[in-house]
């Protein structure tokens, strides 16, 4: 009786919980079923266990989620989140169901300031379905009852800081416009490159009426993107090597298997096409290729000529293709709202388009010596790697890209003598190739990242674009004419004509004060950075920060109160950079307060800083370059 | 060779074996003591595996040695016939067999053991094959 009752209390132990429902069988969100000859993940760890498990930790695996009590990176136990549009939304967790109660951002009388209660936004009550992101920001989905369409919470969580913070103050947006709706975003967009295999199934054309009005079917073969983005559908591998005796032969004659992708023995140009099918900024070349790719998913397969199946937009080359005018005709901001104006891409996530545009990719003739993706990335963290498995996957570098050992791979003699090819101590910042050749002028999720396009210093290139030089980036108080004077003396490139401000004052402040947000932002993070408050000092940074706590765009001033953070006696400056502009004023004279209470005496006098010789600030000049500043409108396809 | 000799034979075989994949299993348990990424890393789980099937299976196959050496003595000479194809087979499958999962350890493919795999099925049908005629010397009348 004993032995009887302990064995079903043992049985207890071990018996599984509730049965999770059917994947075919989940309503209101998209499912995952493995089709077309997809296997999903699952299939491949058993023969490939150190694979499997180096993706698993990465942020591709993670970037679609269902939403559970495990995945989600924020609290859903009663929280309310006053940082959304209209009426606070109230998150809760049912036992294991995520529910959030928000103004429907679909409601037809949206973002109007209401008067009367009949105005409101309707209420809704939504579970929580799905997530996207987990490295910087988590973004929330919910079900919107209509066929597999999902919606998107009007706030989401940013990681890095553990809040929530307005959708749109995710985002490079412009202020003052009213609250979006996503809707249907997931469905026909987020699908193709946040999983594996997604096919939207949308019974019209995305985007072609009302998505409420439209029943999307849509699917993937695995949320995230899996094993089989990189190396095509799985079944025929899994099949075909169910012989030990094939799997045995091709060990010993170490020669590829054909039976799946590996992209790293295909060539440089096609295994870089592996990555550039979602690291792109690409359009459908043609509306029928758009109808197939929002019914059954796009058709570009790991190994295919990636250009067959879309038009990959690259400025420098097909600027004035029929395709491309279409696209303006139909979008004046289609390409300044992604490249520079002489086409380096300045939006993240789009890595291929400047990776292509290097010298480096661009002027190879031999597979051996020509960059790709693979040559700085890895997707596999290898087993000579010391780095824990969450360092390694926060850039996934391969370890012989870590420091300058990414270009000697073939610039080794090049740089046998690093002090003559850099002119900077051999062991500082400016001995390193990613600082000088890759600087941080792409910007995307509320940080910049360094350049995919390999290019050299070039004060001419900052004139004629805007984009901040890589000198400038670091010398923040240093003149664009002292950049050309080293340039010209060091590397013999010509100087180019300079305005009687870019003589005489530091590049950064014309960039921070006139620039666009896009160049405010470069500068705002640039100020933060440790290797340029060493070549700049800090002593003058603060009060320029303080400045941008109030710029319009909520991104810069966002950036500003990072980077002002960085600064000795600011570690503990709080600043809200979504609350309203009165907290926001206030906030910014309190930074102006640690400033002078943390500075060392009167700052020197240096006139290309606008601090004059008794240590203010050269107030007239300050003010007309900010009333000149580039007030255009800057989005970003983030 | 007689009936004892057999019999100090295998419990000679069996209690050396048994010192030798005991050591194996406390090496194994440094590895793990001292987080041996050689050992511990997921892209050697192949490697954890074989390892300790070779600990496991010497281990086992150790004291089938000394209960057949017992065996032999509490049982009469005639009722076990090829007694010295039995021996050797139950010597060789104790090689070949940990022997084999060792060796497939070393040297791996991914999540496919290293070739000195190929020797764990033939330990296999040498460890069936003794196994066999010992179960029918028992059941055979004295």
């Amino acid at each position: 009786m004993v032995a009887f009752a302990a064995g079903l209390g043992g049985l207890a132990l071990v018996a599984p919980g509730p049965a999770a429902l059917p994947e075919q069988r989940v309503a209101g969100r998209p499912v995952q079923v493995p089709s077309d000859g997809y296997a999903s993940s699952s299939s491949c760890r058993a023969c490939h266990p150190g694979q499997y498990a180096s993706w698993h930790g990465s942020y591709h695996r993670t970037m679609t989620q269902v939403a559970t009590p495990e995945t989600v990176a924020a609290s859903f136990d009663g929280v309310i989140v006053d940082n959304v549009p209209g009426s606070p939304m109230l998150l809760e967790q049912r036992g294991r169901r995520l529910s959030a109660v928000f103004d429907d951002p679909d409601d037809e009388v949206k973002g109007l300031a209401p008067e009367s209660d009949s105005a409101r936004p309707r209420r809704i009550d939504r579970q929580v379905v799905m997530t996207t992101g987990s490295h910087n920001q988590q973004i929330y989905w919910y079900a919107t009852g209509n066929s597999r369409v999902l919606g998107q919470l009007p706030a989401i969580w940013l990681t890095a800081d553990r809040r929530w913070i307005p959708r749109r103050a995710a985002v490079m947006h412009p202020p003052g416009q009213s609250p979006m709706s996503e809707t249907g975003s997931w469905n026909g967009v987020c699908v193709a490159c946040h999983t594996t295999n997604g096919q939207p199934q949308l019974d019209t054309p995305f985007g072609s009426q009302p998505i409420l009005t439209q029943v999307a079917d849509t699917r993937a073969a695995e949320f995230g993107i899996s094993c089989e983005a990189c190396h095509g559908p799985g079944e025929p591998h899994l099949h075909a090597n169910r012989s030990p005796l094939r799997r045995y032969v091709l060990h010993l004659i170490g020669r590829g298997d054909s039976t799946v992708v590996q992209p790293m023995r295909l060539n440089p140009r096609l295994s870089s096409q592996v990555c550039g099918q979602c690291h792109s900024f690409w359009e459908f070349s043609n509306p029928q290729s758009e109808r197939r790719a929002n019914a059954h998913g796009l058709p570009y397969r790991p190994g295919d000529e990636l250009a067959e199946t879309r038009f990959i937009v690259q400025p420098t080359k097909n600027l004035g293709s029929p395709a491309m005018q279409a696209f303006l005709a139909a979008d004046p901001g289609f390409i300044r709202d992604i490249f520079w104006s002489d086409g380096m891409v300045r939006a993240t996530g789009r890595e291929y388009n400047g990776m292509i545009d290097s010298p480096c990719y661009r002027n190879a003739t031999k597979d051996a010596r020509t960059m790709s993706c693979f040559s700085c990335h890895t997707m596999h963290k290898t087993s000579d790697d010391a780095r824990m498995i969450g360092e390694w996957a926060d850039d996934q570098l391969a370890p012989r890209a870590v420091g300058n050992q990414a270009c000697l791979q073939c610039h080794a003699r090049t740089i046998q003598d690093v002090t003559a090819h850099t002119k900077h101590r051999a062991d500082s910042a400016g001995s390193s190739c990613y600082n000088c050749h890759m600087p941080y002028t792409t910007y995307g999720l509320l940080k910049t990242i360094r350049s995919h396009q390999i290019s050299s210093p070039s004060v001419r290139a900052t004139v004629d674009t805007g984009r901040p030089d890589a000198c400038n980036l670091c010398h923040l108080d240093k003149t664009l004419a002292w950049t050309a004077d080293y340039l010209e003396k060091w590397y013999a490139t010509a100087k180019p004509r300079l305005g009687d401000e870019e003589q005489s004052v530091a590049a950064s402040l014309l960039w921070l004060l006139s620039g666009d947000a896009g160049q405010r932002a470069i500068v705002a993070q640039s100020l933060g950075w440790a290797p340029a408050q060493q070549a700049s000092g800090t002593g003058w940074i603060a009060p320029y920060l303080a400045l941008f706590l109030d710029d319009p765009y909520d991104a810069v001033r966002y950036i500003a109160s990072r980077s002002l953070k960085t600064l000795p006696g600011f570690q503990a400056f709080a600043f809200d950079y979504v609350a309203p502009q009165t907290t926001r004023a206030a906030q910014r004279i309190q930074a102006m307060q640690i400033w002078r209470a943390t500075r060392d005496g009167r700052i020197p006098g240096r006139a290309q800083l606008l601090i004059n010789a008794d240590g203010s600030f050269n107030a007239e000049v300050i003010n007309r370059l900010s009333r000149e500043r580039n007030n255009r409108r800057v989005v970003y396809r983030e | 060779m007689t009936a004892p000799e057999y019999s100090r034979r295998h419990l000679r075989f069996g209690w050396w074996s048994l010192l030798l994949f005991a050591t194996l299993g406390l090496l194994l348990e440094s590895l793990q003591g001292f987080k041996v990424r050689a050992y511990l890393d997921v892209s050697n789980e192949t490697r954890r595996l074989m390892w300790t099937l070779a600990h496991a299976h010497g281990t086992l196959l150790a004291l089938v040695h000394v209960i057949f050496g017992l065996t032999m003595r509490a049982t009469p000479p005639t009722v076990m016939p090829h007694l010295h194809l039995i021996s050797s087979s139950l010597i060789a499958a104790s090689v070949l067999l940990p022997g084999g999962f060792f060796l497939g350890g070393i040297a791996f493919y991914s999540g496919d053991p290293g070739l000195g795999i190929l020797l764990v099925p033939i330990g296999g049908v040498l460890l069936l094959f003794a196994v066999f005629w010992i179960a029918r010397g028992s059941s055979a009348r004295r």
